[in-house]
């Protein structure tokens, strides 16, 4: 490596970890985007056993 | 009819000013404060400090400008006239070239006192013959503080935490006009006599005052929309 | 309601330019680091140079992107051109922390200190990193309609500071310092300029990707809210 290799290494260190960061970023809200879809069908599938065989002591939450 | 009603709002900002003497008082002592804490921020008892003539001055005015400015609607705003101004059939544009006035004259007003003061505080060499020059680049950087100021303030002034958000969406856009401000003034001071930096420092703060007063034309509708 | 449910609109752009800017970084990168020649002048260090400017053009573009945005909310009070505002202006700012970041490291590569004042392109990004910052500062402390006005409004004065900032500096500099580096781009050799226009589209693509993937993420999450609250309400 001739003199400076160790700068450039860094900076494009720095301009990869901080894209991906945000990539990462913009994944986690997608994950909690699919989190919520997950419960709320699961919400939805609680909700058309309980009209199918009502059971009135289950309290709603 | 729109210039009779800008001097009315303009006189009647004046008039409140004059009544109660709140708002320059009190921007005034404030840049004072501001050149004292400045030379004792320094660390040294020089008496000389000509080499920061330009700086220790347009710092001092932008700040005392970010005070200025975020006083500038407090009163409507506390006494419920901005509603009935809003409702009134003055249009937006006058409204804010009103407020525009207001503070340029305001700050022209602490000028007056803080750029004779900077010379008997911190400059040794030559000063008093080039202090026209410095005027001239004050009153067009007046222009630009005023354009810009009533744009920001405007759009802080509807926020939470209002009086935090003016200093951080005001303060870098006047970091062009204190550039050009102390280098036009440091083209002067102290035995400096060069004119062609002088005169790109005033161009550029002309090119800045009319690039905001561009934008303020095209937005000021949207300031004020409810 | 359907089973299987439309695509959201942008979520095939946001796909192939993904796909894209994925190809093109990789190829800029294989090409700086293993093809570009070594700079005669500045060595290795050079090789800095094609992200660091491709990066800051985008983030310049950008911003652009987020002025027209700003100019359209204003006409049509459509939220998405908010969306399209915020988006662009969070990932120019990503981008003009990276400028920053990059060019105090050449700073301290080529000159040995990690901050030059001297330089006008390191001290005109920092004015605009702090111009980009106050956005989300203005956008956190208002609502709804007020915010998206707001924040259309100072996405167009903030972009009208942009060029300002750029030429103060330079004014500055002109008199008190010769220039230290400008545009170096402008005489190189094309074995190196054409790695420089990979790196430029690169990045450009990336912008694209990123603002799409975001956008898309936006929808999604109101198409949720919106569920959400029609299920409260059943």
């Amino acid at each position: 490596m001739s003199g400076g290799a160790q700068y450039v290494v860094a900076a494009y260190a720095v301009i990869w970890f901080l894209l991906l960061a945000y990539v990462v970023v913009l994944g986690a809200r997608s994950a909690r985007v699919g989190r919520q879809v997950e419960a709320i069908s699961r919400m939805l599938d609680r909700r058309e056993q309980k009209d199918a065989e009502p059971d009135p002591a289950e309290d709603r939450t | 009819m729109r210039r009779r009603q800008l001097t009315a709002l303009v006189r009647k900002d004046l008039r409140l000013e004059l009544r109660t003497r709140e708002t320059i008082v009190a921007m005034v002592l404030f840049a004072i404060v501001m050149l004292a804490i400045l030379q004792f921020g320094f660390g040294t008892r020089d008496d000389d400090l000509t080499r920061f003539t330009g700086g220790l001055m347009w710092v001092t005015l932008a700040f005392t400008a970010v005070l200025g400015v975020g006083r500038s609607y407090v009163a409507e705003r506390e006494q419920r006239v901005l509603d009935g101004l809003l409702v009134s059939p003055v249009p937006r544009v006058v409204l804010l070239g009103a407020k525009a006035i207001a503070i340029f004259l305001y700050m022209t007003a602490v000028e007056i006192i803080v750029i004779p003061l900077v010379g008997i505080f911190f400059v040794k060499g030559p000063y008093w013959d080039s202090i026209g020059w410095i005027a001239i680049a004050a009153l067009l950087a007046n222009l630009c503080i005023a354009l810009s100021g009533t744009l920001f303030s405007g759009l802080a002034l509807f926020t939470r935490a209002r009086d935090l958000i003016l200093p951080v969406l005001f303060l870098p856009a006047l970091v062009p006009v204190v550039i050009a401000g102390a280098g036009a003034t440091h083209a002067v001071v102290g035995g400096a006599h060069d004119m062609s930096e002088w005169r790109g420092y005033c161009l550029f703060l002309a090119a800045y005052a009319i690039l905001f007063a561009l934008v303020s034309i095209a937005t000021y509708d949207a300031v004020f929309d409810d | 309601m359907t089973d299987s449910p439309a695509r959201i609109p942008g979520e095939r752009a946001a796909m192939i330019w993904g796909v894209l800017a994925t190809i093109l970084v990789v190829a800029a990168t294989i090409g700086v680091f293993l093809v570009a020649p070594e700079d005669a002048d500045q060595g290795v260090i050079q090789r800095i140079f094609y992200f660091h400017v491709a990066i800051a053009i985008t983030s310049l573009v950008a911003f652009a992107v987020s002025c027209v945005a700003g100019i359209l909310y204003l006409r049509t009070r459509n939220d998405r051109w908010d969306d399209v505002g915020e988006a662009s202006i969070r990932i120019g700012l990503l981008m003009s922390v990276l400028v920053v970041i990059t060019g105090s490291i050449w700073a301290k590569a080529s000159w040995g200190t990690w901050w030059v004042w001297s330089d006008p392109r390191l001290v005109t990004y920092l004015i605009v990193v702090l111009i980009y910052a106050a956005y989300f500062v203005l956008r956190s402390s208002a609502e709804d309609d007020r915010k998206m006005r707001y924040s259309a409004i100072y996405a167009i004065a903030g972009f009208a500071s942009v060029p300002l900032s750029f030429y103060s500096v330079r004014v500055a500099e002109s008199f008190v310092h010769p220039v230290v580096f400008t545009g170096s781009g402008a005489n190189m050799p094309d074995s190196m300029l054409i790695w420089f226009v990979v790196s430029q589209a690169a990045m450009l693509a990336l912008f694209i990707a990123l603002l799409e993937l975001d956008l898309v993420g936006r929808r999604s999450e109101r198409a949720l809210r919106r569920l959400a609250l029609r299920l409260e309400n059943a």
